[in-house]
């Protein structure tokens, strides 16, 4: 948190910068501020309440500070077979009995397992509140599950890799892949979906010791977004999760990664895939510094939009691809949904007579432009004014769900929802400068790993992780 | 025995867990939906504006009648190309311009052609949302179609259609619906690569030109309004010429029994689509099918995905939806079931069609999923702009009044238990299904015999 009074200084220096540069347009200030009440249960469970009457809906998220880095080394996958368990079967709720509850209310649920939480939410009328407060507070308690239910679920987590993976051209690529190359510390470079082998192999007991570990209040957030009287809520969440014990949670693991000093490049061959495939990927700075922000606009000028400096370059006056796509933790979540070592990530399909060193060489082109002076402050001005619309977007997106993201995650990783206001201004503080100096140290090449998928058949020694170069 | 012992584990589990009974809730308080603005431009263009939400964003759809359904057998994807050239630029605007510009506005420009439609427009900050009206109206009637682009973005397409054909979803799809519109543009999903090639500025410039105009227009607006909208719309829209006319379009849909298989060596999974035409929304059997698929198989508790899913474990996502074109309607349950149950997978399917054609569903089965639709209704409402602009847009695109939005949580909720198996029986008849397998034919040929002869 110390990166944020320095912030703040730059955050005033840059708007009064901006506003004298750019004639009769300066950026708008925030015209949109969420509504943010935080406070913590006895037993540790933190609680965030965002009151939003636009629809008679309501949000309820819990998210546990669980996610697929953390999972035990012999059972890849193990985190994600494991939210699939929360679906079946709790003290008072059979299985499917949740699901039922939910839909026979008027409303729609999922649960999701993500780099550092697993998430469970619902979205229903807001006259239903109390019932989703009682049902998640219910599978908080303890589950009661049986053989027969994991065996199920053990066939149905099978097909979900098989139909987004195994069964699919370009099926990890670059989402589950990229970070397995890219990474040296296992709980960042294993397969976090899992070999089939592991998720066959998972047992009973291997389920509830888990549950025990990290399903505990004082491991967890419960945000509420949406059309509710904050007192009624909070007299209810008292009530339903309030006797639930805290846990002795275990010391966090090292999840650190060393300053990559090296370009990597691997390809992976896809018997699938028809057409090569190419990703570069790049280590992140650490979260809430001002370079990490710096690199939230560097993927908007980079990799957002037809407008993008890589969609330009590669799309249009190159002709190698119809689209580039990126971002940082990509196709899993954001730049907020996140706490360990991240990667942004950009990635293309193209044709195999297109060489990728020829893309590799005008992807350089382009980060160069960016490292070798100061942004331009046009280009800088109009992807604030694109992240602007995203952070909206993200607050509203899905009935107020994107905002239960956000205030979760700041809950569970920052003790800090109220962050959420304060996003825009800390954009706002990033000058041309810091976008040139953080481009210099994490867009370099040295921080960069390649990765190719090559069409054809699958030999069998490299059927695994695919041959390094 | 098998399904028996399935259906006592999901009646007998529920009972011996029950301790503590969730608290109910009250009623769902009244929902009304947002009041929109209509009228038409003198040129016929129709516009629509609905507040929506606190959060200074707009989006702003036009919806073009443009789409697969104007195209000849030999032009598939042309729509597809004119939209994706009419981003590269207008007669004052280069593509880079409209893009920068758009983006500037915290948006970006989209034109996707559909089977029926060109839908061009973005979300933008409130703040820019006449400016960007101004710019969609630059890039929907003065399109430069430049030559210089063509090359690179058939390269484009060719290249999508490669990839597509290696994905079984795609191959399943297509198949399933050169079956179920034979000779149709609605079942023309991909072109052939010879065709693409064939494509010229001067075919799209044709395509433009007999497709886009005034008349043919929609324009919707959801969001934050702010600004001078009016006055946008009118500077940006009211010269546009009136252009060609809507066109009606019909299609003769097959209601036969058939089975495709595709062979996908080395899958890992069958991917199946199984259909047949129903009621459209124009019918007053197309809600009481509505409530029907959401007990069958379009809902996670339904009772397909309860069997083949959350009992069985042959399938990660499996769904039926009733898909629509304009007075048109479909049924398909699709799924990817791993390779060695693709004939149980196909089993417990029409298992579960047949016990919904035979009995009706409990009162209680009835009611839950009435719930579920009447919530799922408000959602459908209120979680994005986008979202509302899709359900308008779907009324609109009928030609169905309002008042079946108003009106469809009070239909919803008066359908008897007797409707939903009668809709059922009279539209759901396995005897009558298009069935199209992707997968590993070697491993699944025996699997699937029982199915290539029809059983009525």
């Amino acid at each position: 948190m110390k990166a944020l009074t320095k912030t703040l200084l730059l955050s005033l220096l840059a708007a009064a910068i901006l506003a004298g540069l750019l004639q009769g347009d300066p950026p708008a200030a925030s015209k949109f501020t969420v509504p943010v009440t935080y406070y913590k249960l006895p037993n540790g469970l933190r609680v965030v309440l965002s009151p939003d009457s636009t629809a008679p809906t309501v949000v309820v998220a819990v998210y546990y500070r669980i996610g697929f880095r953390v999972e035990p080394k012999d059972r890849t996958g193990f985190a994600h077979l494991f939210e699939h368990m929360m679906f079946q079967g709790s003290q008072n709720m059979g299985k499917m009995a949740f699901v039922r509850l939910v839909q026979e209310n008027g409303g729609i649920l999922n649960g999701s397992t993500r780099f550092d939480f697993t998430n469970y939410f619902e979205l229903l009328p807001s006259s239903k509140l109390e019932t989703a407060l009682w049902a998640e507070a219910d599978r908080m308690k303890g589950l009661a599950i049986t053989q027969e239910n994991l065996t199920n679920q053990q066939g149905v987590v099978g097909n979900e890799v098989k139909v987004n993976v195994l069964n699919r051209p370009y099926g990890g690529f670059p989402w589950l892949w990229m970070p397995q190359y890219a990474n040296t510390n296992w709980y960042n470079s294993h397969n976090f979906y899992g070999d089939l082998k592991d998720i066959e192999a998972a047992k009973l007991q291997e389920v509830q010791t888990f549950f025990k570990t990290y399903y505990a209040p004082n491991n967890a957030a419960l945000s509420v977004v949406g059309d509710f009287e904050p007192d009624a809520a909070k007299a209810m969440i008292a009530k339903y999760f309030g006797g639930i014990p805290a846990s002795k949670l275990l010391p966090a693991p090292d999840l650190s990664e060393p300053r990559q000093e090296k370009e990597i490049r691997a390809s992976r061959t896809d018997s699938h895939a028809n057409r090569p495939a190419l990703a570069i990927g790049y280590h992140m700075p650490a979260r809430n510094t001002p370079e990490y922000y710096a690199m939230g606009l560097l993927d908007q000028m980079l990799a957002q939009g037809d407008d993008s400096l890589l969609s330009q370059e590669l799309v249009k006056k190159r002709g190698f691809t119809g689209s580039v796509s990126g971002g940082i933790n990509v196709d899993l979540g954001d730049m907020f949904d996140y706490s360990g070592p991240m990667l942004w990530t950009a990635y293309l399909t193209h044709d195999a007579s297109t060489k990728p060193d020829d893309i590799l060489n005008a992807i350089d082109g382009v980060m160069s432009g960016l490292q070798a002076k100061p942004v331009d402050r046009d280009l800088l001005a109009r992807n604030l004014v694109k992240m602007r619309s995203y952070l909206y977007d993200s607050m509203t997106q899905f009935g107020g769900f994107g905002r239960a993201n956000l205030l979760s995650c700041f809950a569970l990783f920052d003790d800090n929802p109220a962050r959420i206001n304060s996003l825009e201004a800390n954009f706002r503080s990033v000058t041309p400068e810091l976008i040139q100096s953080t481009a210099r140290e994490y867009l370099r090449r040295t921080n960069r790993t390649v990765l190719m998928v090559e069409p054809g058949a699958v030999k069998a020694s490299a059927a695994g992780k695919g041959a390094a170069q | 025995m098998k399904v028996l012992f399935a259906v006592l584990a999901m009646a007998s589990l529920p009972l011996a867990a029950q301790k503590e009974t969730p608290p109910p809730g009250g009623p769902p308080k009244p929902f009304h939906l947002p009041k929109t603005e209509d009228f038409s431009l003198p040129n016929g263009m129709k516009v629509t504006i609905v507040p929506f939400g606190i959060v200074p964003r707009t989006a702003i759809r036009a919806f073009v009648e443009a789409g697969g359904v104007n195209e000849a057998a030999n032009e598939v994807w042309l729509s597809r190309l004119t939209g994706l050239l009419m981003k590269e630029g207008t007669t004052s605007r280069s593509g880079e311009q409209l893009a920068q510009e758009a983006a500037g506005m915290g948006g970006q420009l989209e034109i996707d052609a559909r089977a029926e439609e060109t839908i061009a427009g973005g979300i933008v900050l409130s703040e820019f949302a006449p400016r960007f009206i101004g710019l969609l109206a630059d890039a929907l009637r003065n399109p430069s179609f430049p030559e210089s682009q063509l090359a690179r973005l058939k390269a484009d397409l060719g290249r999508e259609l490669a990839i597509a054909k290696t994905q079984p979803g795609d191959l399943a799809r297509e198949r399933f619906f050169q079956v179920l519109f034979p000779d149709n543009p609605y079942g023309r999903q991909f072109p052939s690569e010879d065709d693409l090639k064939s494509y010229t500025v001067e075919k799209v410039r044709m395509f433009y030109r007999d497709n886009f105009g005034a008349a043919r227009t929609h324009l919707y607006i959801a969001g934050k309004l702010e600004g001078d909208l009016h006055g946008a719309i009118q500077t940006a829209f009211g010269d546009w010429p009136r252009g060609p006319e809507p066109k009606n379009i019909s299609a003769e849909m097959t209601k036969a029994r058939s089975l495709s298989v595709i062979d996908r060596p080395g899958s890992a999974q069958s991917t199946l689509y199984i259909g047949l035409p129903v009621a459209s929304p124009v019918s007053p059997d197309y809600v009481k099918l509505d409530v029907m698929n959401a007990l069958l198989g379009g809902s996670f508790a339904s009772r397909i995905t309860s069997n083949i899913r959350e009992q069985k474990g042959y399938t990660y996502s499996p769904r039926s939806q009733i898909g629509t074109h304009k007075h048109l309607a479909w049924w398909v349950e699709t799924a990817d079931v791993t390779t060695s149950v693709t004939g149980p997978s196909l089993k417990e399917i029409f298992y579960e069609v047949d016990r919904m054609r035979k009995d009706p569903p409990s009162e209680q089965e009835l009611q839950g999923i009435q719930n579920y639709l009447a919530g799922l209704f408000v959602l459908r409402n209120t979680i994005s702009p986008d979202a509302l602009i899709g359900q308008l847009r779907f009324v609109d695109s009928q030609g169905l009044d309002r008042s079946f939005l108003s009106s469809y949580v009070t239909k919803v909720t008066a359908v008897k238990p007797a409707d939903v198996q009668r809709v059922a029986e009279s539209y759901i008849m396995p005897g009558k299904m298009t069935i199209v397998v992707v997968g590993d034919k070697a491993k699944i040929a025996n699997q699937l015999e029982p199915y290539e002869t029809v059983v009525q």
